[in-house]
């Protein structure tokens, strides 16, 4: 015990500073955080959890979305502790939701885990002001889950149809890169349904795409693991970031999108203003 | 006018009964049977085999599929593989992986393939579990497209270049398929 809470004040001093919030703060305005393939249980994931706490004093978010591989390895009790309860425990002490998609590292079986919010099912929908959320079983895209995203989406007014799952339609990341098969069946789906932005992992870097069809994509899969230099250069990347962890916090007010990326050192490695899809094309003014 | 529409009828039932069946179909049909015996027994284990409720507990969890793989483990403790992918199923799975993997989506699959990180065992066998701590490769969405829906209990899974049946809940590899799919590099 005393042994992790060194660990702890040591990663704690390891992290620098706090970034520099420059997201606007505006009243009702919905806010989350961004984690992909986080859960290493490693010293570099909790330093970006600490980071993620020394934010939220003055970006003060709600929930994060975890775009999968949330528990690397094995998935005894200890695993869950060491690469998920003790990273968050002071966001989750905080009363912070975090909500779980599912990676190719992870069990199944964890969409019974509590903490994770995905109520036993793979795929699954929430709400928070006028958006929509959508956590995607990229694992395994069957026809039933094409079908029920489909209906979800069809089914909403909502000003923003945010999706999040583990692989990405679009990244220029050198391990994996696109996943075309996906990006097929899905794009699709997304364009004629307004989906407004896409989260992704998988691949162990940050990456902002330039808008794709009318849709942001972004690939947060560094909140954890880390390819080093594993950014391909291309044309239609906004942004990127490959040379340590990093985080995403999203501000969300009406018709405005707004993100800062920010790395485990509290450097801000993106940001910018993204405007709601108006069905005839979209605009993004990057800082 | 009796007699005229009985003919016609005799006559429909002499050719039905003479056409030939469709093997494709059949295997199909003995797939989803094969898969239905399965899933009556997986129901007879309950209530162990309800869907367990969230819990914060991993230790609930671990335990809730561990029982559960156990009891079908050893319900089925003589299961042999090609017991749902029978000679019959096998043939008629290769050939409908086969069209997909060499129609007009076999780049994008193929790469779809690479980019999810292919996964190989030293050794699939059935009835075993699937091990924790080696990732689940997804499945290509086209590939699931052309092949027999699953009840939501069960998937199939590429490891190395077999279809693997799996029981998700439990963890447990049902039956699988060697040589389904050409290796990818």
């Amino acid at each position: 015990m005393r042994r992790r809470a060194i660990v702890f004040l040591l990663a704690a001093w390891m992290a620098g500073a706090a970034a520099k919030i420059i997201l606007p703060l505006k009243p009702d305005s919905v806010r989350f955080a961004v984690i992909g393939d986080s859960g290493t249980g490693g010293a570099a994931q909790r330093e970006v959890a600490l980071e993620m706490e020394e934010c939220r004093k003055s970006f003060p978010f709600d929930f994060v979305l975890m775009l999968g591989d949330n528990i690397y390895g094995h998935k005894t009790s200890k695993d869950y502790l060491r690469k998920f309860e003790e990273p968050y425990q002071g966001l989750l002490a905080a009363g912070v939701k975090f909500y779980a998609s599912l990676g190719n590292h992870d069990d199944p079986n964890s969409t019974a885990y509590k903490p994770f919010n995905m109520d036993g099912k793979k795929y699954y929908s929430f709400k928070k002001g006028g958006v929509l959320f959508l956590a995607l079983d990229s694992n395994y895209m069957d026809p039933a889950q094409l079908n029920w995203l489909k209906s979800e989406l069809h089914g909403s007014n909502a000003t923003w149809k945010i999706c999040f799952f583990h692989h990405p339609l679009y990244s220029h990341g050198k391990m994996h890169g696109s996943d075309l098969d996906l990006r097929k069946l899905l794009e699709p789906i997304f364009q004629e349904q307004g989906v407004a932005v896409v989260f992704s992992g998988h691949e162990h870097v940050y990456e902002r795409i330039k808008p794709q069809k009318g849709i942001y994509y972004f690939v947060v899969g560094n909140s954890g693991e880390l390819r080093v230099h594993n950014l391909r250069h291309s044309p239609d990347t906004a942004a990127g970031f490959d040379t340590d962890r990093a985080f995403l916090l999203v501000e969300i007010n009406g018709n405005s999108l707004y993100f800062q990326a920010i790395s485990r050192t509290g450097e801000t490695v993106d940001s910018g203003e993204l405007a709601a899809p108006q069905h005839s094309g979209s605009t993004v003014a990057a800082r | 006018m009796i007699l005229h529409v009985t003919s016609i009828g005799l006559l429909a039932c002499s050719l039905y009964a003479q056409a030939p069946v469709n093997p494709g179909l059949a295997a199909v049909r003995q797939f989803e049977d094969r898969v239905a015996e399965y899933m009556s027994l997986r129901a007879k284990l309950k209530p162990e085999s309800k869907p367990l409720k969230p819990t914060p507990s991993t230790e609930k969890i671990l335990a809730h599929e561990h029982e559960l793989a156990k009891r079908i483990s050893a319900a089925r403790a003589d299961a042999l593989r090609g017991e749902i992918f029978t000679p019959e199923v096998a043939v008629e799975f290769r050939r409908l992986i086969a069209i997909t993997m060499h129609g007009p989506d076999a780049p994008a699959i193929r790469a779809s393939l690479i980019r999810a990180e292919p996964v190989w065992l030293k050794a699939l066998r059935v009835n075993h579990l699937y091990p924790h701590d080696v990732p689940l490769q997804s499945t290509p969405p086209s590939l699931l497209l052309h092949l027999p829906s699953l009840p939501r209990e069960l998937q199939y899974r590429v490891v190395g270049n077999a279809l693997v049946l799996l029981d998700v809940g439990a963890d447990l590899i049902v039956d699988y398929l060697p040589h389904a799919i050409d290796p990818v590099p």
